[in-house]
This record gives structure tokens, sequence and C-alpha cells, in this order.
């Protein structure tokens, strides 16, 4: 758990990178800091380890001030990502992931079997130990930077920009395998982000910073983008944030037609396999496979899934499929957005 | 020249050994004094402009006339040979403080501070980062000053203490060609062997400078 309670950083030049900032990061979620260049998220990121002190407030990491502890020794309890990886040039892949061990004094022996099972846990092969970062791509480095920062293990980790230096494809494979690792280990993870997009999908908490290091919001990515307070966040969350709201939302209430051998619309009908799993459309003799028409979805993907699969697939029809893979059910457009109008009065009378 | 070798072997060799030591003891001692000053104006960056003029004073003074000054100075006999050891210690410090600060001005920003921001300590971020960082840069500092000293010695040899340019001075006195041959010959293969020690050495300290061009 980590507490920002009314800190406040002025720089010499009379520049207040944070204002005033109140905020409570909880234990073991991401919590992603987000907002244009110069609204003070990287400097929140950076008091947090004593980077940068705050001109005042306090900041306390498991209740403890940061301020009363010796900054080398807090930093190494803290685990540390940037932009470009910030790799040591002249060590090695497995040296490098042992960097924090080695500070902390563990024994050699210990310090590289740590490291060798993390590289593999980063999804590098052992072949990499004995390479030098500059012998490594962006992607690459970044898994390494990674591994480093769990070498030791910390409760803690700050990440700043780290996949924002690689290509759309790696980035996107590197979000993906760093939720699916932080779904195993629970850090406490704070997160610095320009890009919304990352922030939604990979935060359990979002917290907006505005110019001149002001906190505008933190909210769950659901509730931001269905609730953006006022117009700063909303312009910054984006305008097809609607659409993008459904991606937090679950398809496992929508409700399906069945699959009959009639499943068909605009002349399309759905073909199965012997097993009832869906391969494919027909249309006289056109044809087109399941995977290039949208594919399907499952009961536990979003309801972003389904209203992009009913609009892609030449049919105008989504289709559901159980954990087998086999179809038990379609849905077209207009019923989705009939359900998200049901789903939004429901809410409403709630709220009532 | 086989005659001359015969008859003055024992001479030569011990004029080598002196050139060997007059040339490399300045380079140790340069090291030594250099790396904390260039550590000090690169971390005060306001040291460096005074630093760095002052040591270009001192490069362009002639070697002939420090030579020649310096025993005055501090006090010590002309023929001495320390003299000459403090000169061109005087000039590897003058070369190495830019090498040094150049050095360590070449370690990335970024990866200084990852390397703090995960834990070392400043010291700690000197020996086991910046330097090790720097040692390419410095290392080709330390080849010139070492190069640029084998010749150097050799001017001391007319105030009579100069290793092999003993031999040309000799060589002229008696109008002989093969010492002063000689003495050129292994004059420029002492400073092609220490050139490829020193080069051999940052092959062994640097195999990550390697692995980048492979």
């Amino acid at each position: 758990m980590i507490t920002f309670t009314s800190v406040t950083k002025r720089f010499p030049d009379g520049t207040v990178a944070v204002d005033d900032l109140s905020l409570d990061l909880p234990e073991g979620k991401i919590t992603v800091f987000v907002g244009p260049s110069g609204c003070g998220k990287t400097t929140s990121l950076r008091m947090i380890n004593r980077m940068v002190e705050p001109t005042s407030g306090q900041i306390l990491v498991d209740g403890q001030d940061v301020m009363r502890q010796d900054p080398a020794e807090l930093r190494r309890r803290i685990g540390y990502v940037i932009q470009q990886a910030g790799l040591l040039p002249h060590r090695t892949v497995v040296d490098n992931i042992a960097t924090v061990p080695h500070l902390l004094g563990w024994d050699k022996a210990r310090a590289r079997a740590t490291a060798m099972e993390l590289l593999e846990r980063v999804g590098l092969p052992a072949s990499y130990a004995g390479r030098y970062p500059v012998q490594l791509s962006g992607g690459q480095q970044q898994r390494v930077g990674v591994a480093r920062a769990l070498a030791a293990d910390p409760p803690i980790m700050l990440m700043d920009e780290p996949f924002s230096a690689v290509d759309p494809v790696v980035r996107a494979q590197l979000q993906a395998e760093f939720l699916r690792l932080q779904q195993d280990l629970g850090k406490t993870i704070a997160f610095v982000t320009h890009d919304i997009d990352e922030a939604v999908k990979l935060g359990d908490l979002v917290a907006v910073f505005t110019q001149g290091g002001h906190l505008a919001q933190v909210a769950t990515p659901e509730r931001l983008l269905a609730a953006p307070e006022g117009d700063f966040v909303a312009d910054f969350v984006g305008r097809d944030r609607g659409i993008r709201g459904l991606g937090f939302r679950s398809a496992v209430e929508l409700p399906v037609q069945p699959v009959t051998a009639a499943s068909s619309g605009r002349g399309w009908s759905l073909v199965l396999d012997a097993g009832g799993r869906p391969t494919g459309w027909s249309s006289g003799a056109a044809t087109a496979s399941i995977a290039g028409a949208g594919g399907t979805f499952t009961a536990t993907d979003s309801l972003r899934a389904a209203l992009d699969q009913a609009l892609t697939s030449p049919a105008g029809l989504a289709v559901r499929v159980d954990e087998r893979g086999v179809a038990d059910g379609t849905v077209d457009h207009a019923s989705i957005a009939a359900h998200l109008a049901r789903q939004s009065s429901d809410q409403l009378m709630q709220a009532d | 020249m086989l005659q001359y070798l015969r008859t003055s072997g024992a001479a030569v060799v011990e004029a080598l050994q002196q050139h060997v030591i007059l040339a490399l003891l300045p380079v140790l001692i340069g090291l030594v004094v250099a790396l904390p000053l260039g550590y000090l104006a690169h971390r005060y960056r306001w040291l460096y402009p005074p630093l760095l003029g002052l040591s270009s004073i001192l490069y362009a003074v002639p070697s002939l006339a420090l030579f020649v000054v310096l025993p005055s100075i501090i006090g010590t006999n002309i023929l001495d040979p320390i003299n000459i050891v403090i000169a061109l210690s005087i000039y590897t410090v003058a070369l190495l403080v830019r090498t040094v600060v150049d050095g360590l001005g070449s370690v990335p920003p970024t990866v200084t501070a990852a390397a703090t921001a995960i834990g070392f300590r400043p010291l700690g971020l000197l020996l086991k980062v910046e330097l090790p960082i720097a040692v390419p840069v410095i290392l080709a500092g330390l080849r010139v000053a070492t190069v640029s000293n084998v010749s150097l010695v050799s001017v001391g040899a007319l105030l009579g203490i100069g290793g092999l340019g003993a031999l040309f001075t000799d060589g002229l006195q008696r109008d002989y060609l093969a010492p002063i041959f000689v003495g050129i010959t292994l004059s420029v293969l002492l400073a092609l062997a220490l050139d490829s020690l020193i080069v051999g050495v940052q092959r062994v300290l640097t195999p990550w400078v390697r692995a980048g061009e492979r």
C-alpha cells in the first residue's frame, strides 16, 4: 500500500510539478498514472522511491514515511522499470537481472539461479543469459528490465512508460504478458503512461493527471469511461469511450439465439463441423472462414468483442461458443444494442 | 650494424629499460591523478572549464623547456631522471583529465538514473557502473598518452637522460648511423608494443563493446 498525503513538488525554478496530491494505491493492484506531458505523473512516481523528493506532504510505503528511510535501501525494496529499460550495457543479461540481489549481498549462486528463473519467466530462452543488452531487441531489453525489477521479489514495482518505446505489436504482447505475470505475483504497482488506452487496459485503478500537477479523477477504468468527471477527463479519455467501455462489460448475460441449421443472415449460413464447432460462413458458392470473419466469443468475453464480431461477420451475427469450442448461440448487433439499453435503464432504476 | 649491437648490446638494453620506465611510470602516475580530478570535474561541472584550461596550458609548454625549468622549481638536480618522470606525468594528467571527463560523460544518463533508482549508492555507481562504461574512452586517451610519452622521453637525451634518445645523441656526436637506426627502430617498436598491450587490455575489460559490433 502506497499513500500520498497532500504531496506537493515545487522545483527550484518555481514550477509546480505536483500540486497537493492525495492518493491511495491499493495493495496488490495496478494503479496507472495517466495524463499529458508535464502533468506531474512521472514526478509523482519518482517521489515514491525518492528519486525526487517532495516539497511538502508525506508519502507512506507500507506505513513508513519514505523520507525517513535510507534512499538506497528503500530503492532496493522497490522494483523499477523505465522506458528504455536502462540496462547496464557492460553486464550480461543474467548479471543485469541479478543486480539488486548482488546489491543486497545474496550469495552468487542464489542470485544467479534466481536470475535464470526470471529470464524464463519473462519469456526469454536461457541461452540469452550470456548476451549483452546491445545484442537484444528493444522488446527483449524491456523483458530483461522487468525481470531485473522482479529479481529481489519486491512487494512494490514502479513502471515509468515501460512499453512505450517498442512497436505496437510487441507492446500488445508485453502488456498481455505483464498482466498474466501480475495475476501470479499480485504486486502493488504504480504505472505511468501517456496512453489512455494502455491505462484502461492495464489499470485496476486509473489516476488522470492534468497540466500543473492536479489529480483530475481516480476511478476504475470502467467507471472512468462511463462517467468521466469534467471536460478535461472526458476529452482525454477520448471520443469513442462508449465503444471502449464495452470492453469492460461482460457478455455473460447477453441473450443469444439458439444455433440451428438455419442460423443465417443476409443470405449467409453458419457452417459447423461434425463436432458442432463453427468453421465458417457460406452463401451459395462463396465461403468465409470463421477466423477471417470476426471469429467467435465466449460468455466470459466482453460485449465489445461480441459487438465487433456481429459487425464483422458477413451474416451480421456474432457466434458464441462454449468452453469446448461448440457453437451455442448467435446474436446480431441490434440485440446487443437492445441488451445495452435494458442494462442502462436497470442501472438508472437502481440509482433511483 | 651487427658490429654495433655486438659491442654495445648491453648499453642498448639498458637504454631500452630506462626508456620503458621513463615512459610508463608517468602514465601510471598520470592516470592515478587524472581519475579523481576527472571525476570531480564531471561531478561539479563548474570545475571543468578551469581544469581544462590549465591542462591545455600545461600541455602547450614545450617539453624541452619543461625539462630544463622543472629542476629549479622543484629543486632537483638537472640530471635527475625524476625530472623527466614529473614532466611527463604533467603531460599525461593534462591529456587524461579531459579523457576521464569525456569517458564519464559517455555514460548514458538513463543508465546512471536507472542504476541509482534500483539502489546503487554514489561510490558503487562510480566504481561498478560509470568507470567500467567509461573504460573504452579512457583507454583510448591512455593509448595517445603512452605513445606520446614514448616519443617525448627521447627529448630528455639532450639533457643526458633519455633512454633510447641517448642512442640518437651518441650517433650524432660520433657521426655514426647504427645507434640512431637502432634507437629509432626500438622506439617505434616499443610504442607499437605498448599500444597493442592497451588494446589487448581493453578487449579483456570490455567484451560488451565487441558484442555490439558483431
